[in-house]
């Protein structure tokens, strides 16, 4: 749906995108991670078209721009206008046709749940309300391609579960999502793609699913530590490592699992437990901002 | 186009009015009113009346523009910015909520300025229309070059420079400039630019031979519509020329605001947050 090919923005001589390149497809929900200040919110900004990049492009893919819902990470809102007075006068920006302007604010509180403060002056709503708020907006008139910024930032738990449900509500709608956020769960719960920015360059880009099922390995726990017969178990294959009483196989050393437990109890060591583990968000997070 | 333009522009006037500087600017009129159309005392004349209403109007319109255009500086407004075909429905809006509010006001002063003020005939009745709204529109987009919310970078300096200079090209005198070309082809000469301290010396001399000031006047065409529309006011009647007047303020304010249109369209947007 929109692509994005080398595009670098300054401000005041800081880099805050240097050479990103993405592509979004339409009806991906891209997770957007990367700390405070790598660049996440200038490239919501640029997308939205409130920024212009100093080099580079950002072109819709079939030539035209899709209409876009835009949820800004900072809730500010005319606090002076009651709930329904904001959404109507989105809707109608938004283009929509004056009767069925009602019904599509009614349904956006209803999937925010926010009809019991629809009346509410938004001066007086809370954080949680505003974020809700924020995202009702953002879904009003049925745009292609919604911009969330850090779209559960200051939910409850369940607040954040429906946050999550609505999202993968919006996804099967084959809507086209871009979030952030700094909550690795929510990513992995509603994400199809995920894009780790550091310091205003894309550090990893892949399917979450396969994010999430490279580099599996094999954990085995033994109950002390395995400094005397590290050499023995190593040279089994180069793809095993033992740190303290721990010994992670990877790759084909998987395969070796049977051998290598053998030689433990041979030594007389007890096998607390034997783990088969996938690469999680956090290690590859991590990882990319390191 | 103008469903979004006018949901908008209702939208800044109503958030401006039942603000503090809605008060203020009631205020402001009032005060307005008390000073110069003092109602013990009588006002019959018309042309005072047109003047200073649309003087004030011209002033007031500065004012609430750049108060509209702070309010719409706002990061608050980026989703609703994200919802427009393009950037120059705001920047619309933005200029027709400041001449509506400036506009109530005029006509809360033009009230005001008939309790024993002069009697309106239907033929100044209808002069007042293009006396008033062309400067008015003229400040209001001049406003929006003054505010944050159109400049960018430099823009503003530019604009008001320029302004400035033919401000104060309206002062010159022929003599002075005269003095100035003397001086910079002295120096010329000093530094063997023979042919360059020629031409100065000749352009002294052509100007200290012309009579009247013409480089006052060249400066002063611009401003030229004001000094009309106020002669025409006092006179009691317009000249043909004098009747372009308005309709040339008009020309400058639409250059001015497609300027300020194609400058918001090109900036980044960094509203205050």
């Amino acid at each position: 749906m929109i692509e994005i090919h080398n595009v670098s923005k300054n401000f005041y001589g800081l880099k805050a995108l240097d050479g990103v390149s993405l592509r979004i497809g339409r009806g991906e929900v891209v997770g957007l991670l990367g700390p405070n200040g790598a660049g996440k919110t200038t490239l919501f900004k640029l997308i939205a078209g409130l920024l212009h990049p100093d080099s580079g492009k950002i072109r819709p893919t079939n030539g035209r721009w899709p209409t876009i819902g835009y949820k800004p990470d900072r809730l500010l809102f005319p606090d002076h206008l009651r709930v329904t007075d904001y959404l109507a006068l989105v809707a109608g920006l938004s283009s929509l046709p004056a009767e069925a302007q009602e019904q599509a604010i009614f349904e956006a509180l209803v999937q925010v749940d926010l009809v019991s403060q629809a009346n509410k002056r938004i001066g007086n709503c809370s954080k949680g309300m505003r974020q809700r708020l924020g995202f009702a907006q953002a879904m009003l008139g049925d745009p292609p391609l919604l911009l969330l910024d850090e779209p559960s930032n200051g939910l409850d738990p369940n607040g954040q579960a429906e946050m999550q449900a609505l999202v993968k509500k919006l996804h099967t709608a084959g809507k086209t999502i871009l979030l952030s956020s700094h909550q690795l769960e929510e990513v992995t719960a509603v994400c199809t793609q995920l894009v780790i920015l550091n310091n205003g360059q894309v550090h990893y880009q892949n399917s979450i699913v396969e994010a999430l099922t490279i580099s599996p390995h094999t954990l085995i726990q033994a109950d002390r530590d395995l400094s005397d017969i590290a050499a023995i178990i190593q040279a089994q294959h180069p793809d095993i490592q033992v740190q303290g009483a721990q010994i992670q196989l990877r790759g084909q050393a998987m395969a070796l699992r049977r051998d290598i437990l053998a030689i433990l109890l041979q030594a007389q060591y007890d096998v607390l437990h034997v783990e088969q583990k996938h690469v999680t968000l956090a290690e590859i997070y991590a990882r990319a901002v390191q | 186009m103008m469903q979004r333009i006018s949901l908008l522009t209702k939208y800044f006037f109503r958030t401006t009015l039942r603000s503090l500087s809605g008060v203020f600017y009631l205020l402001l009129t009032l005060a307005y009113w008390y000073l110069l159309f003092n109602p013990q005392q009588q006002t019959p004349d018309i042309a005072y009346y047109q003047l200073l209403i649309g003087g004030f109007g011209a002033g007031l319109a500065f004012l609430v523009t750049l108060s509209v255009a702070a309010r719409a500086n706002d990061a608050q407004h980026y989703p609703l910015l994200v919802r427009l075909k393009s950037r120059g429905e705001f920047v619309t809006a933005v200029l027709l909520s400041s001449l509506l509010i400036t506009l109530l006001f005029q006509l809360v002063l033009m009230l005001l300025g008939l309790i024993n003020g002069p009697s309106l005939t239907l033929g100044a009745l209808l002069e007042i229309p293009p006396i008033w709204l062309a400067p008015m529109l003229l400040m209001a987009v001049l406003a929006l070059h003054a505010s944050d919310f159109i400049t960018i970078g430099w823009s503003r300096i530019y604009v008001f420079g320029l302004l400035a200079i033919f401000l104060f090209g309206q002062g010159l005198q022929n003599e002075s400039l005269a003095k100035v070309s003397t001086s910079l082809s002295r120096y010329a000469l000093n530094q063997s630019w023979v042919a360059m301290s020629s031409n100065l010396e000749n352009f002294a001399n052509t100007l200290n031979q012309t009579d009247g000031n013409i480089i006052s006047r060249l400066f002063g065409f611009v401003f030229w519509p004001f000094q009309a529309l106020a002669e025409g006011i006092t006179n009691g009647y317009f000249t043909a020329n004098q009747s372009l007047a308005p309709a040339i303020l008009l020309l400058y304010a639409t250059v001015l605001f497609l300027l300020a249109v194609d400058l918001f369209a090109n900036k980044d947007l960094a509203f205050s947050e």
